[in-house]
């Protein structure tokens, strides 16, 4: 029998919906971490079984029953949780607040009894605490106060740990220390752990399952080899990412690269043709790795021109809203004279830019490289006779090079 | 165990300053002869202003100790919140519509209805941004004072000359309570109301470090917030009908338990209480003894004495971080 169980759960604050349909069971013993982006849901499933958050619809299960039907004090003695920081504004003592564990298990005036005090030196020898305890808790480093706040809620003596970003605010060292401390009490102590993590990668390391959850939806479930896929990441996170797998070991994932600073002297003199805010993020892109880029032409008011403004990227402008002319297109020529490359982005064609065409032609014969963008060729040629096409086919022919990611482009940069 | 001696210190000392302060009156340090009439007289007067002293001084302390804690806010107090000033205009409405003759509880029933709605706004203004935030909750408690304070002054001067005497010397804060009657019921009410927070003391406890960690703990923090904010409303609004505006007692008492017994509320309040009723008898002492004959009300000695102390409970807290 699971230890919890979320069926069908639809979850909101106020009227807005952040959980759509959760089922999800955690076997007793187990480790789960919630993983996925900002917003995803993840601390709100942990509110949902802590009984913070009420569903809207669907039902909580702790063990057999309801979480309903559970009375708040024995509610704690089921289910401890460790926030994300712990804030204690009046000066408790580290041996008091551990204590404050016990507040729902002993009567409301007696003292504690012998198991009080066992439960509270086991858990305070557990998080490695005895020493601290007559520290006041807001003196202690971040580490020494999140194992406290670990021992507070092990004082409680449940068979659930919910975590809420155990270790957002602890070092690499302190990270490792803590998820080693958790490992012990869920294999020693059968303690069924569940925790959000925005680290992947620890998460990977030291839980059994991972559940990924995307705009309010558990999206995967499984092994972290099972979760970990590029693909899924990359949809989740709207980032592109690599995911190495040694065999026996837990899958890393680590997000891809971005382009490195040009050192100096390597970095390339680069011509952007662009149009429609095509161009604005490789400009940005450009700039940022060191590069010197320059555009053109391009229409006054048009996104890429703003772009290459606020970038102080030379720009050859014409009039908003009319053709390329050719006192613009001269400019442009001037500019991108002395460019080792030029490079065609994914700009639609009309009849008022195939001058763009004609630029790039002039490139190949000057034997500068051009990089022509091949991305949606056919969706993007509004030309009456659909002759944007042909034209850079043709290009493509005569030893212009096609690209489609941006990567592509500072790939073939860093060659040159 | 260090903290619990201390306790029972405290409890010696209180029948000690208690038996102390009967000593000591506006017409000298000398024990009243009970034999004869007026040495009777003497003694009833002064044992009904060490009772009311005592009751009030405790009040006011395990009062500011209650918001301290539900609050999480160091500063917290019955006075600094307003919620004094909305009793005493609830009271002083009392007083300026003759109402105190129907009823010995129409003056603190008067002075809980108002204590209570200035609590509530003032509770409501600092939420406004979905959580209660440290300063919104003094900001707005200074300004729903200074509103409290004004509407009794605009009352105060609409009102007919007679009573006005009455009125005032009672704002001013002082501990010689009207009749014996309302002496008692006020009492009565700070001493229920004591009991009912020191039931609560463990729910206090896991208050402290917020409603969420409190529900964790399994205490249900909406009806263990309503329930003490009520009874500290309660027994400010006791103490404000039985002897007028006192403010810093509920600053002053708290903090300085804290440092002796610990922050835990099933010694803190006690402790609390002890040393509140401790703390407001020698003030009233001081006040009659110092210029006497003339006398000095006990709130002007406890803002005199409280405003100083306080400075210097922030300068040397202000290392720890929970005065920021």
């Amino acid at each position: 029998m699971p230890a919890i169980e979320l069926q069908s759960v639809f979850a909101a604050y106020r009227e807005v919906d952040v959980l759509h349909d959760v089922t999800l069971a955690v076997a007793a013993g187990e480790w789960l971490a919630l993983v996925g982006p900002n917003g995803a849901g993840k601390s709100t499933v942990l509110r949902v079984i802590t009984g913070l958050l009420k569903p809207r619809a669907g039902m909580v299960r702790l063990g057999k029953r309801e979480l309903r039907e559970i009375r708040p004090a024995e509610r704690a003695r089921w289910v401890a949780v460790v926030p994300q920081e712990l804030s204690v504004p009046l000066p408790f003592t580290v041996g008091e607040l551990v204590a404050l564990g016990r507040t729902n298990v002993r009567q409301r005036w007696a003292r504690l009894a012998a198991d009080d005090r066992r439960a509270i030196e086991r858990a305070m020898a557990y998080t490695d605490v005895l020493e601290l305890r007559e520290r006041p808790f807001e003196e202690l480093s971040g580490g020494e106060k999140q194992r406290a706040a670990l021992a507070l809620a092990l004082a409680q003596e449940t068979q659930i740990l919910l975590l809420d970003e155990p270790t957002a605010h602890l070092d690499l060292n302190h990270q490792w220390e803590f998820f080693q401390l958790l490992e012990r009490l869920n294999r020693e102590c059968q303690l069924t752990v569940v925790m959000t993590s925005h680290d992947l990668n620890l998460a990977a390391e030291f839980c059994a399952r991972l559940a990924l959850f995307d705009h309010g939806r558990l999206a995967a479930i499984g092994t972290p080899s099972d979760v970990l896929h590029e693909d899924l990441l990359r949809e989740t996170y709207h980032c592109d990412v690599r995911v190495r797998q040694e065999s026996g070991r837990a899958p890393q994932v680590q997000p891809e690269r971005q382009p490195r600073i040009a050192p100096p002297g390597v970095a390339s003199r680069v011509h952007v043709l662009a149009g429609g805010g095509s161009g604005a993020e490789l400009l940005r892109r450009l700039v940022l790795t060191g590069h010197h880029a320059s555009c053109g032409p391009l229409n006054m008011g048009d996104s890429d021109a703003q772009a290459a403004t606020a970038l102080d990227v030379p720009a050859a402008l014409e009039k908003p809203f009319s053709s390329l002319g050719t006192e613009a297109l001269v400019a442009a020529r001037k500019i991108s004279a002395d460019a080792d490359v030029l490079v065609l982005t994914e700009v639609p064609f009309g009849p008022g830019n195939l001058a763009l065409l004609t630029l790039a032609g002039e490139a190949l014969d000057r034997g500068t490289r051009v990089l022509i963008n091949t991305r949606n060729l056919e969706q993007r040629d509004f030309t009456p006779q659909r002759e944007a096409q042909p034209r850079l086919r043709a290009l493509l022919t005569r030893g212009a090079v096609g690209w489609q990611h941006a990567d592509e482009v500072f790939q073939a940069l860093e060659k040159s | 165990m260090k903290n619990s001696r201390i306790l029972w210190l405290l409890g010696l000392l209180a029948p000690v300053a208690l038996v102390g302060a009967l000593l000591v009156g506006g017409s000298g340090t000398i024990w009243p002869d009970p034999r004869t009439e007026l040495g009777r007289a003497i003694l009833s007067l002064r044992l009904n202003r060490v009772v009311c002293g005592f009751a009030v001084g405790a009040g006011l302390a395990v009062a500011g100790a209650v918001l301290q804690a539900v609050l999480r806010n160091p500063l917290a107090e019955p006075y600094v919140l307003g919620v004094s000033s909305g009793a005493g205009l609830g009271a002083g409405l009392v007083i300026l519509l003759g109402w105190t003759a129907y009823s010995v509880f129409a003056l603190p029933a008067g002075a809980f209805l108002l204590a209570v709605i200035t609590l509530a706004l003032v509770y409501t203004l600092a939420r406004q941004h979905g959580h209660l935030s440290r300063y919104g909750l003094l900001l707005s408690g200074v300004i729903i004072s200074s509103v409290m304070s004004s509407l009794l002054m605009l009352l105060i001067s609409l009102a007919p000359v007679e009573g006005l005497h009455g009125v005032v010397w009672w704002l001013l804060g002082n501990l010689q309570a009207d009749s014996g009657a309302l002496l008692m019921v006020g009492a009565a009410l700070i001493a229920v109301a004591l009991l009912g927070v020191l039931w609560l003391a463990r729910d206090l406890d896991a208050l402290t470090l917020g409603p969420e960690m409190a529900h964790h703990l399994g205490v249900s923090p909406a009806i263990i917030t309503a329930l003490a904010l009520g009874l500290a409303t309660l027994l400010t609004a006791a103490a404000v009908a039985l002897s007028g505006m006192i403010g810093f007692v509920g600053l002053i008492v708290p903090h300085g338990m804290r440092g002796l017994v610990g922050p835990g509320h099933r010694r803190l309040l006690p402790a609390t209480a002890l040393a509140g009723g401790m703390f407001l008898v020698l003030c009233d002492a001081l006040g009659r003894t110092l210029f006497a004959p003339v006398e000095v009300p006990v709130g002007v000695v406890t803002s005199l004495l409280g405003g100083p102390f306080f400075l210097w409970l922030l300068r040397r807290r202000r290392s720890a971080s929970w005065v920021e």
